[in-house]
């Protein structure tokens, strides 16, 4: 496989993965928005408790990360997964070894850091 | 000739056996090529016992006279001051640091422990440890912030843990041909001409720092060590990006964060669990920006640098 088909089809599985996620969260599951993981223990036991789930345990992972379809504000910030430190804005996705999901670039979870 | 005496308090000897290993001038060119006579060195040192603690006296009494002083490792004070758990040669180590500082022409401390007190000052103390003139970033340590050895400068301070040896045998090169006084130092008693930039000047990741690509794991080609990884590259001044350690690399080039080992807060939040190789964070920014930059520009910047970061950027490029 040359390296342009290993892209196509990578971008094909993140897209229909991207698709699930999007019914998910626009089907209204209910995500744990808040708290937000401002500190260093917030952020340990979030990331401790995405390390408990099966990794295709998708609702979990979303609701556990707390994602929303748009970004999340505080104060003059806006938290969205494009100006997020883990995130591939080519690829479109969260490297967060913890998610490893395909995401688009205004959503956002709590975890988000710049 | 210049006489050179360097001596060991709390220490590891790391800075020794860096020392052993330069190469630009080596520890050999030193006697041969730059006249500086070793009259004692912990590992070089061929006296002992009586005739060691003789020929440190004559050193203070001036039969001996001593051009620099070297000092390794930290100045233990304790128990309760009297400086007991270090002795040397007959007596404890500080009497011997604090006699020969005021005779030397020049103190140079090298490394961390010598310079603020680094790993063995780190709270809570157990060694009542301090450096030559500071301990951490307060100014004075166990010879006082006034001294100043005899052709009137203050300690020059050699940090890291341990320093670069061609740091050390630059310096002692300048100071044994009589070139201490064209030495710039700054506020911590640093030669500027080694640390004045940064860590990450010359830092082959500088590019994925630049467009805010981050490295998630040790070792990784791709990706800067800043974000994630807790690199104080960007807040450190030392030149291991310019002189590379071992004439080949530096730790950021290898995958490993800087630890910021030439600042006198070092180790940083006193080694408390997650803190270390974790870039810590305030509400998402990292508690400690790059030097100068503060957290409304940072914000801005990543945002800006990161939305405008080429594909090739999230790639690994380097192709083996
Ligand atoms: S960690 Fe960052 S990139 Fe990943 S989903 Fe959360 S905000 Fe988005
Ligand atoms: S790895 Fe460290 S020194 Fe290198 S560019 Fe990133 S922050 Fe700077």
């Amino acid at each position: 496989m040359t390296d342009s088909s290993i892209k196509t089809s990578q971008a094909a599985n993140d897209e229909s993965l991207r698709d699930q996620l999007r019914a998910l969260l626009k089907d209204g599951l209910e995500t744990e928005v808040e708290p937000r993981a401002y500190t260093h223990e917030q952020v340990l036991d979030i990331v401790a408790r995405l390390q408990q789930l099966e990794e295709s345990n998708l609702e979990e992972k979303l609701k556990t990360a707390g994602f929303t379809l748009t970004p999340y504000r505080h104060e003059d910030d806006e938290q969205a997964c494009e100006t997020c430190m883990y995130y591939q804005l080519h690829r479109k996705f969260c490297e967060l070894p913890e998610l490893m999901l395909p995401a688009e670039p205004q959503w956002s979870c709590r975890l988000w850091r710049i | 000739m210049a006489n050179l005496l360097w001596l060991q308090g709390g220490a590891c000897s790391g800075n020794t056996m860096s020392f052993l290993n330069a190469e630009e001038p080596s520890a050999c060119d030193l006697v041969t090529d730059f006249g500086i006579n070793v009259l004692w060195h912990p590992s070089l040192g061929m006296e002992l016992g009586d005739n060691l603690q003789q020929m440190l006296k004559d050193c203070i009494s001036g039969s001996i006279k001593l051009d620099i002083f070297v000092f390794e490792g930290t100045v233990v004070n304790a128990p309760n001051g009297t400086g007991e758990w270090n002795r040397f040669a007959g007596r404890p180590m500080k009497e011997w640091v604090r006699e020969l500082s005021n005779v030397a022409d020049i103190v140079v401390a090298i490394g961390d422990c010598a310079t603020w007190g680094g790993i063995p000052a780190t709270a809570p103390n157990p060694s009542d440890s301090e450096g030559l003139q500071f301990l951490k970033r307060d100014h004075g340590g166990f010879l006082g912030k006034d001294f100043k050895a005899k052709i009137g400068l203050p300690v020059i301070n050699i940090p890291g843990c341990p320093a670069h040896p061609d740091w050390v045998t630059q310096i002692l090169v300048a100071v044994a041909t009589g070139h201490a006084g064209d030495l710039a130092i700054d506020e911590f008693q640093r030669p500027k001409t080694f640390f004045q930039s940064f860590t990450q000047t010359g830092c082959t990741r500088n590019m994925h720092f630049a467009y805010k690509v981050s490295a998630t794991e040790f070792g990784q080609r791709r990706g800067c060590l800043f974000y994630d990884l807790g690199c104080r590259g960007p807040m450190t001044h030392s030149p291991c990006n310019r002189i590379l350690w071992n004439r080949q690399s530096s730790k950021t080039r290898a995958g490993m964060p800087c630890l910021g080992c030439t600042e006198p807060e070092f180790p940083f939040f006193d080694l408390a669990p997650g803190t270390v190789f974790k870039t810590q964070t305030v509400m998402g920014v990292p508690k400690d920006l790059p030097a100068g930059v503060d957290k409304k520009g940072y914000i801005k910047l990543t945002a800006a640098a990161k939305t405008a970061a080429p594909a090739w950027a999230e790639e690994d490029i380097f192709t083996v």
